[in-house]
């Protein structure tokens, strides 16, 4: 229940809560605080009365001397209407005015109630200094004090009511406006859509609990507009890439269709056709095999492999291609790893081939290798600016646009299977440039 | 050699059989399921090429009734899907190999050959030939014209590859995967490379050329007269 509640009405709840609290614990103390003065008044009054009456009555040992004294004694007590007295001495009752009801024996001071009626009694000897003389019991009707603190009660409690009321209604006021920063985060959240990732909530003026939370959330909103950015990119990239091939595809054939042409042209224009498919093929298996990776569908197998002896197939490999421009590939280090063999080699390979690429001739390709386990490849030639660093891995993203039209090599998807091979098997990827070398480094978890 | 082709996509059932047909195959298509299971289980056939998806019997249920019958006839799958699963699925199954559209035609016919050659016993060779070209498999020597040949031990793999073929057109990818074990789709020219080299100590100094690019699908060895 207290959960379906808004937050400024459980803040005005709690407020009305703690003004009842405080208010209550202010009247419990006043309320206490007036009673005792009210006794110690009474302490008082009566002892000034006692001391009137002991002189009043001094000598006085017998009813008879009583007596003679009552006259004295009766004007004496008609100056205060709500006192009255009571003369005990040994059982026998020499002066009562006192309404008939049992009063406590004990002497000091008592509060008595009877019917409607509140009394203060005070009994005390009548020699201060002989506790078995004659008793005197004093009686004060204090109907009024009590009707006071009665009032006085209601009052608190009506005090109570009304100012937790009152908290309650200005602590709704106050939380609603002081909650207004995170209606305010609200309505942002509310506004962002698919078109509107850019906005962002106001941190500066946001109060200072808020701030954390405000910054989460636009961090939250920068990095879904980063991968939306990238997911839209990488459509309409498909879409670019496909429709070179498919528009060659497509003025090509209707060309060569318009006339009849000797059987050598059908033959050309089929194997230019041929290419572009070639192509395409290669394109659409990449995207399906990053597709499958995305999906968490790359299941390296786990075997036991000494990466040297990969590379060192690798290489031999490449250096066909190595040699016809003079490039020199080198091995450095061994490395053992566990994790599946076709898919580092297809991981390697593009490495290789990326590098391969970028080595002007005469250059040089360096793999390194340590256990722990790090492998990275290096290639002399012109650095890689390191704003564009991150970006390497990205999807058809090639350093140099101009590159590729219909050839035989990946459209620019190569780094991106690379990165997810790696991933696949629990490592990372990552690239470093400096001037004239470039550095992908793998590194992978170590070989059990 | 019968080959059976259960394919319901028109077009490639068709384009299918007739390069088969060209190939040298005698080939039967047919597109649904049901009627494919029949042929399969009634007819003499040395290959069967299915694809997975089929109106009436999936590709997976003509296997199983193939095997179930106790036939021992090499399948292999076309799919245009590519789970792993699917993979495991065949060849728990007892598929033979398996191949993802889109694919080459010469690597299906490169896959096919393979399939057809492991039936049948190969005799142990101790050299191949063709034309006056001349590897010796034991003593790892290449003479042509009389002439030695100095190769590479990659160099030679890849002429004895292309001699136990002969007349084959061998796509680049089989080329990575035989001689170099590299199982992928290379992006590379190294097998161009490789050819170019591979002439220049085996065709370049004879007028008669043996290695020839099949523009588009790959390379073949074979006497070809002018």
């Amino acid at each position: 229940m207290i959960k379906r509640l808004s937050l400024a009405s459980r803040l005005a709840l709690l407020f009305a809560a703690c003004t009842a609290v405080v208010s209550l614990i202010a009247g419990v103390l006043f309320n206490r605080a007036s009673e005792a003065h009210f006794i110690e008044l009474d302490q008082q009054q009566l002892d000034s009365k006692l001391i009137a009456l002991r002189s009043t009555l001094q000598g006085v040992d017998s009813r008879e001397a009583l007596a003679q004294r009552e006259a004295q004694l009766r004007a004496e007590l008609s100056r205060q209407p709500d006192l009255t007295l009571r003369i005990t001495a040994a059982g026998q009752r020499w002066l009562d005015d006192a309404p008939s009801i049992d009063l406590p024996a004990a002497p000091g001071l008592h509060s008595l109630q009877n019917a409607d009626t509140d009394y203060r009694v005070y009994n005390a000897p009548l020699r201060a200094d002989q506790p078995d003389s004659p008793q005197l019991t004093l009686m004060l009707d204090i109907t009024h004090h009590q009707h006071f603190l009665q009032r006085m009660q209601h009052l608190i409690w009506l005090t109570i009511g009304l100012s937790a009321l009152a908290t309650a209604l200005l602590g709704a006021w106050a939380a609603r406006s002081g909650l207004r920063p995170l209606r305010r985060m609200g309505e942002v959240a509310a506004s962002v859509s698919a078109h509107s990732l850019t906005q962002r909530l106001p941190q500066q003026h946001m109060p200072v609990e808020l701030a954390e939370l405000a910054q989460a959330f636009n961090a939250m909103l920068g990095r879904l507009d980063d991968a939306f950015q990238r997911l839209s990119a990488f459509s309409a990239d498909i879409a670019h890439e496909l429709r070179t091939p498919l528009s060659n595809l497509l003025t090509q054939t209707q060309v060569i269709l318009t006339q009849p042409r000797p059987l050598e042209d059908y033959r050309e224009a089929l194997h230019s056709n041929l290419e572009e498919l070639q192509w395409m093929a290669q394109l659409v298996n990449d995207m399906l095999y990053l597709a499958k990776a995305d999906h968490g569908l790359l299941m390296p197998k786990r075997e036991p492999l000494a990466l040297a002896d990969e590379v060192d197939a690798l290489l031999e490999f490449f250096t066909l291609l190595a040699e016809d421009r003079q490039i020199s590939l080198v091995r450095e280090g061994t490395a053992h790893t566990t994790g599946d063999r076709g898919m580092l080699r297809r991981a390697l390979s593009n490495l290789l081939d990326n590098a391969l690429r970028f080595t002007p001739q005469s250059g040089q390709v360096r793999v390194r290798m340590e256990d722990g386990v790090r492998l990275s490849v290096e290639n002399t030639g012109d650095g890689i600016p390191t704003e564009l660093l991150p970006r390497l891995f990205d999807r058809f993203y090639r350093a140099d646009p101009a590159r590729h039209e219909g050839s035989s090599e990946h459209a620019g998807l190569g780094l991106a299977i690379t990165q997810s091979i790696v991933r696949a098997h629990g490592g990372r990827i990552y690239c470093e440039s400096g001037a004239g070398w470039t550095r992908f480094v793998i590194e992978l978890p170590a070989g059990d | 050699m019968k080959l059976l082709i259960v394919e319901d996509q028109p077009k490639t059932g068709h384009y299918l059989r007739q390069g088969l047909a060209e190939a040298g195959f005698t080939t039967e298509l047919v597109a649904d399921g049901s009627s494919g299971q029949h042929l399969a289980l009634t007819g003499d056939y040395d290959l069967l090429i299915l694809d997975v998806m089929l109106p009436g019997r999936d590709g997976w249920q003509i296997l199983q009734a193939v095997r179930s019958a106790g036939l021992d006839i090499p399948v292999l799958f076309l799919t245009a899907r590519d789970a792993v699963e699917d993979r495991v699925h065949g060849l728990e199954l007892g598929a033979d190999d398996y191949l993802v559209k889109p694919f080459a035609f010469s690597e299906l016919l490169a896959r096919v050959r393979s399939l057809l050659r492991r039936g049948g016993s190969t005799p142990q060779e101790t050299a191949l030939q063709l034309a006056d070209l001349r590897l010796d498999l034991i003593r790892r020597r290449v003479e042509r014209d009389g002439q030695r040949i100095d190769l590479t031990a990659k160099e030679f793999s890849l002429l004895e590859l292309l001699l136990r073929r002969q007349g084959e057109v061998l796509p680049k990818s089989l080329i990575a995967s035989q001689v170099w074990d590299m199982n992928f789709d290379s992006d590379t020219n190294i097998i161009e490379v490789a050819i170019r080299r591979l002439r220049l100590k085996v065709d370049d100094n004879f007028p008669n050329k043996l290695i020839h690019t099949v523009r588009g699908m790959g390379y073949v060895l074979e006497e070809r007269v002018n």
